[in-house]
């Protein structure tokens, strides 16, 4: 919970409104069809000319039809279609012959297209893995038509449910078909021998022998079943192979293959595992609680996003530095390079349609787009270093310039944990008695808490008898009679003369009852806030400043239909302090419902500045004990003190 | 300042001095426009981009021009600031076919006259819209309003459409520059 807060008091400072943004909005286009994701994103010098351009993987609208694009400013530069989904897109030079053209690699299904000058080069497909013996047989049995499409596709699929080797391509595909496209397929396939490929998960490149900028590279594949391969950036041949327990998803590579590398694979158990050069299995492994859905490395820590809104940091040996939370799920992550200022940070795009960056734990910048963001790509684009590439959920391109002059800075003292963790508290020192004190507690914890519960309960039932004994005696505003249902509410207000008078010109009433109760205070009885649910309430109000102050007193039948009549009103006070013109007299026809203000000044006599209750008594004529009464605490007389 | 001086001066041997900045982004033709503008003897024939910056010469019918032609690198165009002081006029640069990179320049622009140097001075500006050949050009006029020109009020400012591998358009440019410099100075 204090993690989230915080980060939102994050987003509001590192959130900057449109004219001192640090992204200048170069291109923006919702209908530009392009469905891809981060992986499927790189950016590179394709002609060396100087003009860098985007190369895009899209997965086409629907997922239908795969397309390879390749974007130079805001237009698309040329387009050809794909054989099947694409899985990742890398660029990498290939050699050290000049001129320095850096190839593009799309990985596809089992193969690896390459590309260099934008025209196909090189397709890499991976190795044959050994077919299930059993549905050999089976095709073999179809060729020689021993065996009719139905049986095979029952046999088919119980190879499917149980085996171990999982079935071919071309299996699958007949266990897709219709009854009728069945014996087709089979007369089609039949004489074909079965092959299993697996197919490429994703790829990433790893520098060979050196470290600069433009050295050959070499690819780094990660397949469905559980394997990762190094391959030879000019001979296509596999020079290491690894296995994991998993299938990997996000693939994160430093180092060179020839000198040393570590390599850390998001897998799919929600496990990201560190390998290193020597090392053919897992060298180290993060346990996630939720499933990965990026993985960047920002200098030396890996940054990993969950399924559970929420980016983690981990060191090259598993150990958990930090974690964030985000406001939305992620949906894609990237990093940002700025190498004029030497920064590594990390990209997160949501699904609130805001882009986070974060350096570490602080939060820098926060992009909002119109839509969710499905990918995202910083780098030198066209001539322009620093480019933001997003692309959204319904298809929309956004490119977006860092301004020269953007300095990312944290958001403040936010970083790490609050100020008040830091603080040493004056912890008293263990003493005897403490000591003593505490062992007791923890002895006899069910006998002190029954005391306590006990005293409670006396405390419990004798405000009860007093609230009872309050109300026989009619010393409440509300009567309790069932005969006389009454309500009784008394204001006392001053008249002012110096102020007075001049509020009245300027205000109507409402004004002048306000402001003098504000500064003398009003007395309402503290009885009278007893809800009555049958019966007559009264609530008394002094309003003014003194030496005079009206006294409203408002009294209420609260029976349903019974007028009352014949009532009372006697007011008991200290005559050396107060005088009223009349401390006694009738209240008229009550009307069910209605509140009605009977008002009285009472003027102060005392000059000390001391002040006494006045009771009000509400009584029937005939009978010596009140229906209702209150007590009003009068205000000290301000008028004196100022005059 | 000799009477010879004055005297040559006054014959219209001898032209006016004026010191002018030529700014815009990396690849806009800075260079290329200033290298067109030299007598044809003193061209050179390969443009390579401009590190840092460099001082070039030429004349037109009554001035003599010292042009600091700056990098348009990103890297450099923090070295912009340094010669505003000194510079009375500016030609500014934009590479009209590329679309994308019109926000940095309307940015640098912006940058440039809310600069104090600039801001308070009656300073001619020239703008070049070049590289009209290009077939994704935009023109002149629409240059003008993505980079928000009618704003700047207090200054003398002209477009110019231009190509400078062919010299298209610059002279016209140079001479609206000439005639601005002399009305200030008179």
């Amino acid at each position: 919970m204090a993690a989230a807060s915080s980060s939102d008091s994050d987003s509001g400072r590192a959130e900057s409104n449109e004219a001192s943004s640090k992204w200048l909005d170069a291109h923006y286009d919702p209908m530009a069809n392009i469905h891809t994701f981060s992986s499927c994103l790189a950016l590179a010098d394709l002609h060396g000319d100087g003009e860098y351009k985007l190369v895009v993987g899209d997965l086409g609208p629907s997922g239908q039809h795969p397309r390879l694009k390749v974007l130079k400013g805001p237009t698309v530069l040329t387009e050809s279609p794909l054989p099947a989904l694409p899985a990742a897109a890398a660029t990498f030079l290939m050699e050290q012959h000049e001129p320095r053209t850096p190839a593009l690699a799309l990985a596809s299904g089992p193969c690896v297209y390459v590309y260099k000058n934008l025209r196909p080069y090189f397709k890499f497909s991976l190795p044959q893995l050994p077919p299930n013996p059993l549905e050999q047989d089976l095709w073999n049995q179809a060729k020689e038509d021993r065996i009719d499409p139905l049986t095979l596709k029952e046999m088919l699929e119980g190879i499917r449910e149980k085996a171990e080797v999982p079935l071919s391509v071309q299996s699958l595909r007949f266990l897709q078909l219709e009854l009728s496209e069945m014996e087709a397929f089979v007369s089609q396939h039949k004489s074909r021998s079965i092959k299993r490929q697996t197919v490429i998960t994703t790829m990433t490149t790893l520098k060979k022998n050196l470290a600069d900028e433009d050295a050959v590279s070499c690819l780094v594949l990660g397949t469905e079943n559980k394997e990762l391969l190094v391959l030879d950036p000019e001979a296509f041949t596999i020079l290491a192979k690894m296995s994991l327990p998993s299938v990997p998803v996000f693939l994160e590579v430093s180092g060179q293959f020839d000198v040393e590398f570590r390599l850390a694979a998001a897998c799919r158990n929600g496990n990201v595992y560190i390998l290193r050069r020597d090392s053919k299995h897992p060298k180290y492994c993060i346990e996630l609680s939720a499933q990965p859905v990026g993985l960047v490395r920002v200098h030396k820590v890996l940054v990993v996003g969950s399924t559970q809104e929420s980016l983690h940091g981990f060191t090259h040996k598993g150990k958990k530095l930090w974690t964030v939370q985000m406001p939305a799920a992620i949906l894609t992550m990237n990093l940002l390079e700025q190498r004029s200022r030497g920064l590594q940070a990390v990209m997160a795009g949501l699904a609130n349609g805001e882009v986070r960056i974060y350096h570490d734990k602080a939060l820098l910048n926060v992009i909002r787009t119109p839509d969710a963001v499905t990918s995202l790509c910083f780098g030198r684009y066209g001539r322009e270093d620093n480019t933001l590439i997003i692309t959204t959920r319904g298809g929309g391109l956004i490119i977006k310039i860092l301004k020269r002059t953007a300095v990312f800075v944290e958001a403040g003292g936010v970083v790490g944990p609050p100020p008040a963790q830091a603080m040493k508290l004056s912890v008293p020192r263990k003493t005897r008695l403490y000591v003593d004190q505490t062992l007791r507690e923890r002895e006899a914890g069910t006998a002190m808490h029954r005391t306590f519960q006990t005293d409670l309960y006396l405390l419990r039932l004798q405000a009860a008898r007093a609230y009872v004994r309050a109300l026989e005696s009619s010393l409440n505003p509300v009567s309790v009679m069932a005969r006389e249902p009454l309500k009784l509410h008394a204001v006392a207000q001053k008249p002012s003369r110096r102020v007075g008078h001049t509020l009245q010109l300027l205000w109507p009433v409402p004004c002048l009852r306000q402001a003098p109760r504000s500064r003398a205070g009003h007395a309402r009885s503290r009885l009278g806030t007893f809800l009555p649910r049958t019966g007559g309430a009264l609530t008394a109000m002094v309003q003014g400043l003194g030496p005079t102050f009206k006294l409203t007193l408002h009294l209420q039948n609260t029976s349903a239909a019974r007028p009352i009549l014949g009532l009372l009103v006697c007011f008991l006070y200290n005559e050396v302090l107060y005088a009223l013109p009349r401390a006694f007299f009738k209240v008229p026809l009550l009307v069910p419902g209605l509140i009605y203000p009977l008002e009285t000044f009472v003027e102060s006599l005392s000059d000390k500045g001391i002040s006494d209750i006045i009771k009000v008594l509400v009584l029937r004529e005939g009978q010596s004990a009140p229906l209702l009464s209150a007590h009003i605490n009068m205000p000290v007389s301000e008028g004196l003190a100022a005059a | 300042m000799g009477l010879l001086d004055r005297l040559s001066g006054l014959l219209g041997l001898k032209k006016k001095e004026v010191h002018v900045l030529c700014l815009g982004l990396d690849n806009s033709g800075k260079t290329t426009i200033i290298n067109k503008l030299k007598p044809s003897n003193a061209q050179s024939q390969d443009i390579v981009p401009t590190i840092g910056f460099s001082i070039e010469k030429f004349k037109s019918s009554s001035l003599s021009f010292t042009v600091f032609d700056m990098s348009g690198q990103g890297r450099y165009r923090n070295l912009w600031e340094h010669y505003y002081k000194e510079g009375q006029a500016i030609i500014f640069v934009i590479d009209s076919s590329d679309r994308l990179r019109m926000v940095v320049a309307k940015e640098e622009l912006d940058t440039l006259l809310n600069h104090p140097d600039i801001k308070h001075r009656r300073i001619p500006i020239l703008f070049f819209a070049n590289k009209m050949d290009l077939r994704d050009a935009v023109t002149s006029v629409k240059v003008s309003q993505l980079l928000c020109l009618e704003n700047i009020k207090d200054k003398p400012w002209h477009i110019c459409a231009s190509d400078a591998i062919k010299g298209e358009g610059l002279q016209e440019g140079v001479d609206w520059l000439q005639d601005q410099i002399q009305a200030v100075k008179t």
